[in-house]
């Protein structure tokens, strides 16, 4: 389908060009600014241009900065497994038993998760709080007062986070689960498998590379959380974008907002170019 | 057939949970926008549509909404096109350094997007700096073309997946020009997945905090102005706001399922 062209044709132009403008200019450019000015100084507020490692050599060597980053890595891990563990049984569900109503459910989901996150995390709040709905309806049920007071606190965080990105990992499991081809399993059921033993053995591994891809993508975008932590977590537990923000906006350091940005960033690409091999691998030894 | 058990139950009741889990914090905001009382704590003591009223004669939300619009609009329009333009160079040719192409093109949805807007923030400081501006909309636009632009390009990317070209072909040996093909045959039968990824970049970018938030300078958008609204002090104004912009977004949603119903039925058809 695909027919080789070459550079100098039209068509390729007319459509590269303008994309490689965009994102060369507003992308790349933006990304080799950071780097450069991560290796600057700021003195009274202003930037130096110094071209020294000082920057790098406080978010190193800093407790303060590992411990967040640590935070933001350990939270970013939980919120992956939890995802992944929630999106299994629901993607597993949409493809092989809700045929009638797996249109439905999808454009439930896509509509929660385009809506405005700002007003969704503020209807956690309210949902949580402790004169919320939550404790209002345990309170009721004779739970007495303030029953669950998980608001403000690391766990609201996680509620938050997977609240947001769980519908990566449901799309991208539903997507590879839905090209299994069917004789595969009905093949395993004839030779006598179990039910279990089918999943386990035909398609959860033909899945993987959906998993694998779901995981990386929840995993990356779980450490720029933002919104949950100072909402819901109530600042109490601050995460690496709040750090950035914070390097950024309250003491003016560029040059450290952009370190620990990169630091982020070259988190995230590491696991993406792991696991996205890992991803590929296992696709490929899947379908030989 | 086999017997049913546990599973069965389990699987469809992992759906029901999940939906519940997703609808928790829009069902919370509709109830509390209808609430009489100015604290917004549970029970809610009787209904009345006081705070929509306050919504309404609130100078700074019509702002806000005016700032949102054009600000999705133009995205929207832009990051289509684009998107269209990414599609055809993923799906349709094969060329040198394609590869690299398509990561360039896919790498934004890869990223927070706290820190996309953080690191082009410094590049629009620079050039504000040397154009005498400072970052505003102007900046806030190309923040989320760059950032929605690789999900229209997914978007249009499936539908152009199985695309038959016989159908240009034959439409060129009836002496179509190229021009006539492309917008009589091609774009017509890409319709449905450039009809998606319109829908879906104006709700991506409608809905957009971070990027906004780092990018638009003092103008304010939607979600930035409930966003520093809620840091002051909550008010059932809020709750009266999501609930006056969940219903056109839920009426695009079914118009773009309706549509790509129908192209299905078409193509079964076919």
């Amino acid at each position: 389908m695909a027919e080789p062209r070459s550079w100098r044709d039209g068509a390729v132009r007319l459509t590269t060009l303008p994309l490689i403008a965009i994102f060369g200019a507003f992308f790349l450019v933006p990304l080799v600014m950071t780097a450069v000015l991560s290796f600057q100084g700021t003195q009274y507020y202003r930037l130096v241009w110094t071209w020294d490692l000082k920057i790098w050599r406080d978010v190193f060597s800093q407790w303060h900065y590992w411990s967040i980053m640590l935070r933001t890595l350990s939270m970013a891990c939980i919120c992956t497994a939890l995802c992944i563990l929630i999106a299994l049984p629901v993607a597993y569900a949409l493809v092989t038993r809700l045929k009638d109503w797996a249109d439905h459910v999808t454009l439930l989901i896509v509509f929660a998760f385009l809506t405005d996150a700002v007003l969704k995390t503020f209807g956690w709040v309210l949902f949580l709080d402790r004169s919320g709905v939550l404790n209002g309806m345990l309170e009721g049920l004779g739970f007495g007062k303030a029953a669950l007071d998980v608001l403000f606190s690391p766990f609201a965080t996680m509620i938050g986070m997977v609240y947001s990105l769980l519908p990566y990992a449901i799309f991208t499991i539903a997507l590879s689960m839905a090209r299994i081809d069917r004789d595969l399993v009905l093949a395993a059921y004839d030779s006598g498998a179990s039910r279990w033993r089918t999943l386990r053995e035909v398609t959860l591994p033909l899945a993987r590379p959906g998993i694998v891809a779901g995981a990386v993508l929840v995993f990356v975008l779980s450490l720029g959380v933002f919104l949950e932590p100072r909402v819901m977590g109530g600042g109490t537990s601050p995460m690496a974008a709040e750090l950035i923000r914070q390097s950024f906006e309250t003491r003016v350091n560029w040059p450290l907002g952009a370190a620990l940005t990169l630091v982020v960033i070259v988190i995230g690409a590491l696991s993406l170019a792991l696991f996205g091999g890992l991803a590929l691998g296992a696709g490929r030894r899947a379908r030989a | 057939m086999r017997k049913r058990g546990l599973i069965d139950f389990l699987l469809p009741a992992s759906v029901v949970v999940v939906l519940v889990f997703f609808y928790i914090p829009i069902a919370t905001l509709v109830l509390f926008s209808f609430t009489s009382s100015r604290f917004l704590s549970w029970p809610i003591p009787g209904f009345s549509l006081r705070w929509y009223g306050e919504l309404l004669a609130d100078r700074n939300f019509w702002a806000a909404l005016t700032n949102s619009a054009v600000l999705a609009a133009v995205a929207t329009v832009l990051a289509t096109t684009l998107g269209i333009l990414g599609a055809f160079a993923w799906m349709r040719w094969r060329f040198r350094c394609q590869r690299a192409f398509q990561v360039l093109t896919f790498a934004p949805l890869l990223f927070p997007q706290l820190l996309l807007g953080v690191v082009m923030l410094l590049w629009f400081s620079v050039l504000a700096g040397w154009l005498n501006t400072s970052p505003g909309l102007w900046s806030a636009v190309i923040g989320h073309v760059v950032y929605i632009t690789p999900f229209a390009i997914v978007i249009v990317s499936v539908q152009m997946y199985g695309f038959d070209t016989s159908l240009e072909q034959a439409a060129e040996d009836a002496g179509a020009s190229r021009w006539q093909v492309l917008s009589q045959v091609t774009l017509p039968l890409l319709w449905p997945g450039i009809f998606s990824a319109l829908i879906f970049a104006f709700l991506l970018s409608w809905g957009n905090f971070y990027i906004t938030y780092s990018l638009s300078g003092s103008a304010r958008t939607l979600p930035t102005y409930v966003f520093s609204g809620i840091a002051v002090g909550s008010s059932p104004i809020y709750p009266a706001l999501a609930t006056l912009t969940f219903a056109p977004a839920l009426v695009l949603i079914v118009i773009v399922d309706v549509m790509r119903r129908r192209a299905a039925r078409r193509r079964a058809g076919a």
